[in-house]
């Protein structure tokens, strides 16, 4: 990539899914997907369900494996890796200390409490113990857990906690790249604000996040650009307001032909 | 550098050698050589273990990943292939080569393993105990007191009751067999543990209890380890990476959430989709 900048780098990205139990059936996932993020900043992906957003992410993370196409990451030592092609331990390394993915399904262990499971995240990010229980409590009150949660299993929260409690271990260490899946879908408003707060000033501190929220008003407010997926192409990218102008307009005009 | 690496790993059961390959495996659906009658066991498995790691070998009853476990613990001899430890000569010995004493000795120190039948692993008919100091022992320790407190510490570790120390492992529970074993096998602090099947058989309370225990292990003390198991939530709560064994061999590794999200072959699929029901 020309941009010295450019922390990801995507190029003809394809992924489709061989189903054998139906007879080999082929579903399309990427269809040849082109995206640069710079470093410190935050892209957010945009579309209707189905046009390939979290299979996006899922590749970069290596839960998908792509079919074709790279996937540059440049590493903290300036050099870039295709994360397409890269080894299962390179690719399992660089998860642990520099990629943080948050889905919108707890992926917490389970039989730990709240405390040990994002104290543990922090541990893994390198930071020894007496500070990693203290940046826990920290990053929980952050997105706003009660601490008379905190030494309960995250399996007995609610689908709005479990969310924050993922997010939190996902963050407690600033990972470089940070992709968010859906963080805030199931929050009440208090909380959301909380979480989007937290999210706006991971930015601030140098880290890159490509994300998907599904409420517009997240992405005009947290991303520094909006990128476009339907049926696996990126179809519009560009600053927040004028892209999401469109797309409203698009999804106002198939509500009308629906009508 | 690795731990562990396993190159090429091969095991036929029966009369002759590599002719007893052709027709089997995955694509045939047989591990029975339709030449020889040989059964294929495992067949060109390779992998390397960092220390710290944990891999997995997912598979169904008779796919062949204990019989990889055999081999590389000694269990039983290997038709072909090698397997190096970075404990022992850097490397630059394959174990396969060593004369049986030797590669008995590498169970002192080197290379441990927990059987999902805890009587593989233990004496049942000895104290929890004297099974540990019969580990310390063989690795010189000779001083009572020093073995003593040893084996209360490691018990203490695998929440075995110390007031139960004495009383022979026959009279204990499933699960508490299996916290023996373990204090037992990381007795001498190995670099490399194989675990077959662990917690298969156990309640599943006890077996939460068991699994609990084993991943806070392998989180304190780095070793670098192989874990067996039909069951996904084995492999997905301990394991980075795995692979899927189907009629002894490979036919899938990668990142473990890669393989529970995005299965590429039809076995893999298949065995994905009946764990998630």
């Amino acid at each position: 990539m020309a941009h010295a900048n450019v922390l990801l780098s995507i190029r003809g990205l394809t992924k489709s899914f061989t189903l054998h139990a139906a007879g080999g059936r082929l579903v399309r996932g990427l269809c040849g997907v082109d995206l640069d993020v710079v470093e410190g900043t935050h892209v957010a992906l945009a579309g209707r369900s189905g046009a390939g957003k979290s299979s996006l992410i899922k590749c970069v993370h290596r839960t998908y494996v792509a079919d074709s196409g790279q996937i540059g990451y440049r590493t903290p030592g300036g050099g870039v890796v295709d994360l397409a092609s890269i080894s299962d331990v390179d690719m399992a390394n660089l998860r642990s200390v520099d990629m943080g993915y948050v889905s919108q399904f707890l992926r917490a262990a389970p039989r730990r409490s709240v405390l040990e499971v994002v104290t543990n995240a922090a541990r893994r990010g390198g930071i020894e113990a007496a500070q990693a229980a203290a940046d826990a409590e920290r990053t929980l009150a952050a997105v706003n857990i009660d601490s008379s949660l905190w030494h309960t299993y995250p399996t007995l929260l609610s689908g709005g906690e479990q969310q924050r409690v993922n997010l939190a271990a996902g963050i407690v260490v600033a990972p470089r790249l940070l992709l968010l899946d859906e963080p805030v879908s199931a929050l009440d408003p208090a909380s959301r604000e909380a979480v989007l707060n937290v999210i706006a000033e991971l930015t601030t501190r140098g880290s890159t996040v490509l994300s998907i929220f599904h409420d517009l008003d997240a992405m005009r407010r947290l991303a520094d650009q909006v990128v476009v997926l339907a049926d696996g192409l990126v179809v519009d990218q560009g600053d927040p307001e004028p892209v999401l102008d469109r797309l409203a307009a698009t999804a106002h005009d198939l509500a009308e032909v629906a009508l | 550098m690795n731990a562990l690496t396993v190159t090429n790993l091969g095991k036929i059961y029966g009369p002759g050698g590599a002719e007893a390959i052709a027709g089997t495996g995955p694509d045939t659906g047989t591990t029975v050589s339709p030449l020889t009658g040989a059964v294929v066991g495992c067949w060109d498995v390779s992998f390397e273990v960092a220390p710290g790691e944990a891999i997995g070998i997912i598979g169904e009853s008779g796919s062949g990943k204990s019989t990889v476990m055999r081999c590389i613990a000694g269990d039983q001899d290997t038709t072909t292939g090698s397997v190096h430890l970075a404990s022992l000569d850097n490397g630059a010995t394959d174990i396969l080569s060593l004369p049986p004493s030797e590669r008995r000795a590498l169970r002192v120190d080197q290379l441990s393993v927990v059987y999902q039948d805890p009587s593989e692993g233990l004496d049942l008919h000895v104290s929890a105990g004297g099974n540990i100091a019969d580990r310390l022992t063989a690795a010189n320790w000779r001083n009572f007191g020093q073995i003593r407190a040893r084996a209360a510490e490691l018990l203490a570790r695998t929440e075995v009751p110390l007031d139960r120390m004495d009383d022979p492992v026959r009279t204990y529970s499933g699960g508490m067999r299996q916290r023996v074993q373990l204090a037992k096998a990381l007795a001498n602090r190995p670099p490399v543990l194989l675990l077959d099947e662990p917690t298969t058989g156990l309640d599943a309370s006890v077996a939460a209890g068991v699994l609990d225990l084993i991943r806070d292990l392998l989180d304190e003390t780095g070793v670098a380890a192989v874990v067996v198991s039909h069951d996904f939530k084995v492999i997905e709560m301990l394991t980075r990476r795995c692979m899927v064994m189907h009629h002894g061999r490979v036919v899938e590794a990668g990142l473990t959430d890669q393989l529970l999200e995005d299965p590429q072959h039809a076995y893999s699929q298949r065995l994905v989709g009946a764990a998630r029901g």
